[in-house]
């Protein structure tokens, strides 16, 4: 069979090996989808031909001297980066004017090892500017339309990685998640989206956002796909002091089945204002799989989740304000002409290089961390992050793994959230995993019966427990089967 | 009640992060850090006395080094491949003074 | 404006200290693998992470780490086993990521303290301790035999990073005022830097200067910094306030800089005590602001005025894991801690029996010290005999040597300590005159040669012998009657002519001592 676009990870593989197709014809018969179909979608920022080219020769020379088995878990597996992940060559825009110009000089840990591992690097996606955001509608660039209704939103920030996964552009794309960045965009374009554990995956390379809440994990239509990433991009770098070493089999896990499993649910978040009665709906009946399939379903509380969004919106602008310093038009980045004083060229270069979003985000992380502010707003919400770790702890006693919804909604419609406190309401159900650290994926399953549109459910592990969630997302796939491509990108319709 | 920023106040801000705002700008910048100011109440709402706070999501890591053993860097054309302005192998910038509070 | 001993009969001056020094014995930088290297080409030792470019992360370097920490140790601080770093955020062109990345309310080391010897001249510009007996205190000063010591306390040193450097272009002289444009390098941005901050125990400009100095040699014995003030490895900033003699408030301070040497250290200072003072005498105002100090013109000048506090929105960095040392690892460093000049020189005095003086100046430069050692350990039996003249010719001959030229060096330097110690033996075994030992002392160096050659080929051996010597100083005498004349009428003075008329006849061969104890004879009979 010729290589197509619905194919995953170990087809592709298996396609490979047995000659049905070359890497090189998986790497032109993905340009040519990209070509023809990212026009409706604007998820590819930009192409790396040469470097997929010259990855899928190396890939079709292993294979022709009996060395592709040395090759890593995505070998000739067609990839794609968040645009904030460097990779030498190539520009790292954050979808910021601030950066349009810029060239990476050096590679992310995740980038480089998702390439040693085999995948095939297609280009780089658009997201919010800096990762500011749940819908890309604030990428400098134009936003990324949601695959399966191109009217509405693919989620953020990571919006690109998910859009064109869903449409079939890639089949494993890399995102990164500070407030639920990866999972939300994955609910809303109806695939696999994992937010690995805070020092799973190096951060080294990827552009800081809020530093002790970046997490970089992969986006894929199937729990096995996104977990021959995991396997992939997981593990320590000496490049990040914060990354650890971690022994993880994340294939064998999705083999363990759910078996015994107790999976924790919360009342608060099933009743909580704003969820929808379809995305509810859905949830519940996962859970209901998840019993059906082995799996012990058991309440747990967390009592603090409340104070979850409003301590992301503390530490995310401090960290972001601070991150977001260097781009000062010295070194790199926009710089605006014609002024005297590097004062004035501060200010002129950073009020055209930066949008609203990231101006609000800076500004009000300045405010937060000013005297007599800091100790109101920023210590406190650090010590609300203890109390969060500590429920999440308590909780885990009693579970193995929690099952929560990723998003209260489905995708809207571009322009129908412009407050931009509204906006960030989207992420309740996941920014409290970023403060306390540990993990959480966003798994399909099904539609919401309202509009017809995708609704994830998110699982939620123990710090450094990943592939708990993986064992409970590998038995929700097995009733839901893999995501399918959206329909109206579905391979075959469009040039295969 | 949380005090509101006043426009002066968050001119004050941009200043201080060297963001330069239009009048218009800088009304709307005052409406929303303020509505998402009033959001981040819930902290400072707890009893947090005796709660220690925890600044690393890491667990028990510590004392993470390095050996002090040279690593290749950038050659000087690498260093200054995205400067916008470059004289004499460095970073060119405008005078520093006459400008700004520092 | 008065002079500064006029100024401290009626002042008292408050000095607190703020000494930053460059790690600059590490291989790389503080924390990326960049080779630190002072005067490489602009931007030549630069990487992401010390560029600053969007995604890189720090990484520490363990060795810097161990340097605080042993600095800590050296200067009596107490090691804090569990502290962070923090970042302080504003923004600065030398800065490539608009922050430093410092350390916080709790630093690897704090509250230690040095004890500063004060003799001489400078013991003299503390006026307030007359009358004090040695082993009397007052506050922190104990009084000496000839002078006092000062016990001056050491608030903290935390570890920190080095900006970048810029050079100012299109104004005068390379300043920033009037400067049209500024060129930034960053091979010096992350250089690993301990900024140490003394509590304001300081009274006067040589206290200052000596806990500069005396800071500078424990950095150098403990090997962490090679502490040019010259290329601005080793910098200090003086905090000064006057206040009326027998008050106890404090008054508003000024932040000097560009003290770049000890001289300047102490000049600075004095200036700017002076400065003050007439300020307030007249009825003026001192504000809290920032002043530089310009050796060439002797005044201090405002670089900037502190209307509010500095906000610099400091938080922990959450891209850097928190320290918890173990005593294990802190006494693992302990024992990496060599012989500080204190013990040392305190074991000179003991083992070899040399002056305080002799023993402290002898430690100020290790190469000093060491030479002594080696010239010691060499001298066997005759040590005790040796050792105060080796350690004049090391503080004298030897460190007015290093002083005049930058780029001997003593450790490569053909005078080894076994030809010194054949040197002074020379001298002290009257073999050769102290004068001819000098010009032994620079042949050796200019010629490596044994000092004896030198001696065999010059013919210089001295001339003792008294029946040798009593020839030449009658002819002397014979040949020089109206001196001779001039001298018996009491113009003793004469008594030098006629040395030197003797050394000449004899060509510097002569014993003075021996012809000095003839000559009186003989005019005086």
């Amino acid at each position: 069979m010729a290589y197509n676009a619905n194919m995953n990870v170990a087809d592709i593989r298996a396609g490979l090996l047995a000659g049905d197709f070359t890497a090189r014809e998986v790497a032109e018969a993905s340009f040519k989808r990209i070509e023809e179909l990212d026009g409706e979608v604007h998820a590819f920022l930009e192409l790396t031909k040469d470097a997929a080219f010259e990855q899928a020769a190396k890939i079709d020379e292993a294979l022709a001297n009996g060395t592709f088995d040395e090759m890593g878990p995505l070998a000739g597996v067609p990839v794609a980066f968040k645009d904030n992940m460097n990779y030498e060559g190539t520009h790292t825009t954050c979808s910021s004017l601030m950066l349009e110009n810029y060239v990476s000089p050096y590679t992310a840990t995740c980038v480089a090892k998702t390439i040693e591992a085999g995948g095939i690097p297609l280009g780089k996606l658009n997201m919010d500017e800096f990762a500011f955001g749940s819908s890309t509608e604030t990428s400098a660039f134009g936003p990324t339309k949601n695959p399966w209704d191109l009217e509405r939103v693919p989620g953020g920030s990571s919006g690109g990685s998910a859009a064109s996964v869903a449409a079939g552009l890639a089949c494993v794309t890399l995102g990164s998640d500070t407030g639920g960045s990866i999972r939300q965009p994955a609910a809303f374009c109806g695939i696999v989206g994992v937010k690995p554990t805070y020092g799973m995956v190096s951060r080294y390379g990827v552009v800081a956002f809020g530093s002790s809440l970046d997490q970089v994990g992969p986006f894929a239509r199937s729990v096995r796909d996104a977990a021959a990433a995991m396997d992939a991009i997981c593990g320590h770098d000496p490049m990040d002091c914060t990354s650890q070493y971690v022994k993880a089999d994340f294939r064998a896990a999705c083999e363990q089945g759910v078996e015994g499993m107790r999976i924790g649910v919360v009342p608060g978040f099933m009743n909580a204002p704003g969820l929808t009665d379809e995305v509810k709906a859905r949830v519940s009946e996962a859970t209901e799989a998840l019993r059906e399939a082995g799996a012990e379903i058991v309440e747990v509380e967390l009592p603090h989740a409340d104070a979850a969004i409003s301590a992301y919106y503390v530490l995310g602008p401090c960290e972001a304000f601070s991150n977001l310093a260097r781009f000062d038009s010295v070194r790199y980045g926009y710089c605006a002409e014609g002024h005297k004083d590097l004062g004035s060229q501060y200010e002129a270069s950073r009020a055209a290089g930066f949008g609203m979003e990231a101006k609000r985000r800076i500004m009000l992380g300045s405010y937060l961390l000013s005297s007599g502010v800091y100790e109101k707003y920023y210590y406190p919400a650090q010590q609300v992050r203890t109390l969060i770790t500590q429920d999440y702890q308590a909780a885990y006693e009693k579970c193995d793994v929690i099952l929560a919804p990723t998003s209260p909604r489905t995708a809207f419609k571009f322009g129908e959230i412009g407050d931009p406190v509204e906006m960030h309401l989207s992420d309740i159900f996941t920014v409290s995993i970023n403060i306390a650290g540990n993990g959480g994926m966003s798994v399909p399953c099904g539609l919401g019966s309202d509009t017809g549109l995708p609704v994830g459910v998110q699982l939620i592990a123990p710090q450094f427990k990943d592939e708990n969630m993986f064992r409970a997302a590998a038995a929700l796939e097995a009733v839901y089967g893999a995501a399918p491509i959206a329909p109206d990108f579905a391979a075959g319709k469009a040039g295969e | 009640m949380t005090q509101q920023l006043t426009e002066r106040d968050v001119r004050d801000i941009a200043t201080y992060a060297r963001i330069g705002l239009t009048d218009e700008e800088l009304a709307q910048m005052t409406v929303d850090l303020n509505s998402i100011i009033e959001t981040l109440k819930p902290i400072t709402e707890f009893d947090l006395e005796s709660v220690d706070p925890t600044f690393h999501p890491i667990g028990g890591l510590s004392n993470v080094m390095r050996e002090d053993v040279e690593v290749p860097g950038f050659t000087q054309e690498q260093a200054l491949s995205n400067a916008p302005k470059q004289q004499d192998g460095s970073f060119l910038i405008p005078a520093i003074l006459g400008g700004g509070d520092q | 404006m008065k002079k500064l001993e006029e100024v401290l009969q009626d002042w008292e001056a408050v000095i607190g200290l703020e000494i930053h020094a460059e790690l600059t014995t590490l291989n790389t930088k503080m924390f990326c693998g960049c080779k630190l290297e002072f005067g490489a080409d602009p931007n030549t030792h630069t990487c992401p992470i010390c560029l600053g470019l969007p995604g890189a992360l720090p990484v520490p370097n363990k060795a810097a780490i161990e340097s605080i920490v042993l600095a800590g140790l050296a200067t009596n601080c107490d090691i804090e086993k569990h502290s962070m770093f923090y970042r302080k955020n504003y923004m600065y062109p030398d800065m490539a990521k608009n922050f430093q990345t410092t350390q916080g309310p709790v630093a690897f080391c704090m509250r230690g303290h040095l004890d500063l010897e004060v003799d001489g001249a400078g013991a003299k510009e503390r006026i307030d301790l007359d009358g004090l007996k040695p082993g009397e205190s007052q506050g922190n000063v104990t009084a000496t035999e000839d002078g006092y010591v000062a016990h001056v306390g050491i608030t903290r040193i935390h570890m920190e990073e080095d900006a970048g450097k810029m050079v100012h272009i299109g104004g005068d002289e390379g300043r920033i005022a009037g400067a049209t444009h500024s060129l930034v390098d960053y091979n010096r941005a992350g250089t690993p830097l301990i900024e140490l901050v003394t509590e304001p125990d300081l009274r006067t400009p040589e206290e200052a200067r000596l806990f500069m100095q005396k800071l500078r040699q424990i950095y150098l014995a403990i090997g962490i910094s090679d502490c040019s003030m010259e290329e601005g490895s080793m910098r200090c900033d003086g905090n000064v306030s006057l206040r009326r003699r027998g008050s106890t408030g404090l008054g508003v301070k000024t932040e000097l800089k560009n003290m770049n040497s000890f001289k300047n250290l102490h000049d600075g200072l004095a200036y700017e005590i002076c400065r003050q003072a007439q300020v307030l005498e007249e009825g003026g105002q001192i504000y809290q602001e920032t002043r530089h100090w310009d050796p060439s013109a002797k005044r201090t000048i405002v670089m900037r005025v502190k209307e509010t506090a500095d906000d610099y929105r400091l938080f922990p960095e959450p891209d850097l894991a928190p320290y918890d040392l173990t005593d294990e690892w802190i006494d693992g460093v302990r024992a990496k801690l060599p012989e500080l000049p204190d013990q040392k020189a305190a074991r000179y005095q003991k083992c070899f029996g040399l002056s305080a003086y002799d023993a402290r100046h002898l430690v100020e430069h290790r190469a000093t010290s060491n030479f002594f050692e080696k010239g010691m350990e060499l001298a066997g039996d005759k040590a005790s005999k040796l050792a105060k003249p080796l350690a004049n010719l090391a503080i004298n001959d030897i460190t007015a040597r290093m002083n005049a030229d930058e780029s001997f060096n003593l450790a490569e330097c053909p005078l080894t300590p076994a030809r010194a110690i054949e040197l002074v033996e020379l001298i002290a075994t009257d073999a050769i005159s102290s004068k001819q030992g000098k010009e032994v002392f620079a042949a050796v160096i200019d010629e490596d040669k044994d000092p004896s050659a030198i001696v065999d080929e010059r013919g210089m051996k001295q001339v003792s012998d008294t029946s040798a010597i009593e020839a030449v100083v009658d002819a002397v005498i014979a040949a020089n009657p109206d001196e001779v004349a001039r001298y018996k009428e009491g113009n003793t003075k004469l008594i030098g002519f006629f040395v030197g008329q003797c050394m000449k006849e004899m060509r510097g061969q002569g014993n003075p001592k021996v012809i000095n104890q003839l000559l009186a004879k003989k005019l005086n009979a």
